[in-house]
């Protein structure tokens, strides 16, 4: 027989007091309290005592401070991760996605475009030309990885809104970053060396733009 | 099921979703509790900043795993757990057991001293952290954390019976403990 099983009807009821007060008894163990407390003289000085040891056990435990800076140190190390791994793709999970990363603060948002990016690149990897949930993905990688680039960072106070306008209106696509100094890898949509020259000038005019160098650019032909 | 908890379900449903702002408002409201939690158990500050931070990176990483089972809070705690015992085994630190309690420095005074210098409610919370671990942990879970028997059972990965049997020593000894001191209370 084990010591529960030994237990006289008043150890049953001071082993559940603990979970009476806390609201968490249920059924027939709550009937049983309330009708020891309601049948007992002893009980209610045995709940009093119980209510002390809540007490003593909250201030016990609120004695203990957490730092002050945890949430910051803890924002900070969340930033550097890359997030779960997504449920499977719905009809707007791209535009979920997208949603997300303009009503977050640029840096954070830069970091989950580059996680956006992965994904689809491990996506295509996975399942190399194929059809993912409703949005296709053949070559991606591929073009992607052909296109000309150059390296660019933003100012640290650029606002989301005015980046992804722009890189929206003018084929710009981001291909890789930010790495730890900011930099990200930019597509450029240009088929010409004088296009490429171009499209430089113009992120580079930008308000918001900080740096740019150039990448690899178009082999002109003919 | 309260309306908080439901809030707690749907803030980790979103963060399963990527959504970084709710893991932010559960670090916010359940941050202080895990790291009581584990500070309690372990009697380090520092080993409970480090896990406690840990903890909610693990539910950032694991949210789509949740099945909602059982209560968010119970699950940040049994991450928690499982969390102290993992860097307390790799450290080889020993949990505070009776000897270890009993060795605590104390003062010139004796136990029955200091008793006599405090009133109840300080004696009694004196008596609270001096339970072994196992006993304190029970008590927190229930009075401090709220949890219910099963719960506290899924936070330790112990049976209920067990849960009732360790609740039931550690009120036995906080008795015993404040009847030693002066302070009868009728039971056990």
């Amino acid at each position: 027989m084990s010591a529960a099983e030994k237990m006289s009807r008043r150890d049953e009821m001071e082993t559940l007091l603990p979970f009476y007060l806390n609201g968490s008894l249920e059924g027939s163990e709550l009937e049983a309290v309330e009708e020891w407390l309601a049948s007992d003289p002893a009980a209610l000085a045995a709940l009093g005592e119980a209510e002390a040891e809540f007490s003593s056990a909250t201030a016990a435990n609120e004695a203990i401070r957490p730092p002050a800076d945890a949430f910051s140190r803890f924002a900070k190390a969340l930033d550097a991760e890359a997030g779960p791994v997504r449920r499977p793709a719905s009809s707007s999970w791209l535009a979920q996605a997208w949603g997300r990363f303009m009503a977050v603060p640029a840096g954070v948002a830069w970091a989950a475009a580059a996680v956006l990016l992965a994904l689809i690149i491990v996506q295509s990897l996975v399942n190399p030309g194929g059809k993912s949930g409703n949005f296709e993905i053949a070559g991606a990688q591929d073009d992607l990885a052909k296109m000309p680039f150059a390296l660019v960072r933003f100012k640290p106070d650029a606002k989301m809104s005015d980046i992804a306008g722009f890189l929206g209106s003018n084929g710009l696509k981001i291909i890789d970053g930010p790495t730890a100094d900011g930099v990200f890898r930019l597509g450029i949509p240009a088929a010409t060396a004088a296009d490429y020259a171009k499209q430089l000038g113009l992120i580079a005019a930008q308000p918001f733009t900080d740096t740019v160098i150039e990448g690899r650019k178009p082999v002109d032909g003919g | 099921m309260t309306a908080a908890t439901e809030t707690d379900r749907a803030l980790v449903d979103r963060v399963a979703k990527g959504d970084r702002a709710a893991v932010r408002l559960l670090f916010m409201r359940h941050h202080a509790r895990v790291y009581r939690f584990v500070a309690r158990q372990t009697g380090s500050e520092m080993m409970a900043d480090d896990i406690a931070n840990e903890v909610f990176l693990e539910l950032w990483r694991q949210a789509p795993g949740f099945e909602g089972r059982s209560e968010v809070s119970t699950w940040l705690l049994g991450i928690a757990r499982f969390k102290a015992l993992s860097l307390l085994r790799k450290r080889k630190e020993n949990w505070i057991d009776d000897e270890a309690a009993a060795a605590v420095p104390d003062g010139a005074d004796t136990p029955e001293v200091v008793t006599m210098k405090e009133d109840k409610a300080a004696a009694l919370r004196r008596f609270v952290d001096a339970l072994p671990e196992e006993h304190r942990t029970v008590i927190d879970l229930a009075y401090y954390h709220g949890q219910s028997v099963t719960e506290i059972g899924e936070v330790l990965g112990i049976p209920v019976a067990t849960v009732k049997t360790r609740m039931f020593y550690a009120r036995k000894k906080l008795g015993e403990a404040l009847k030693a001191a002066g302070y009868d209370r009728g039971w056990p």
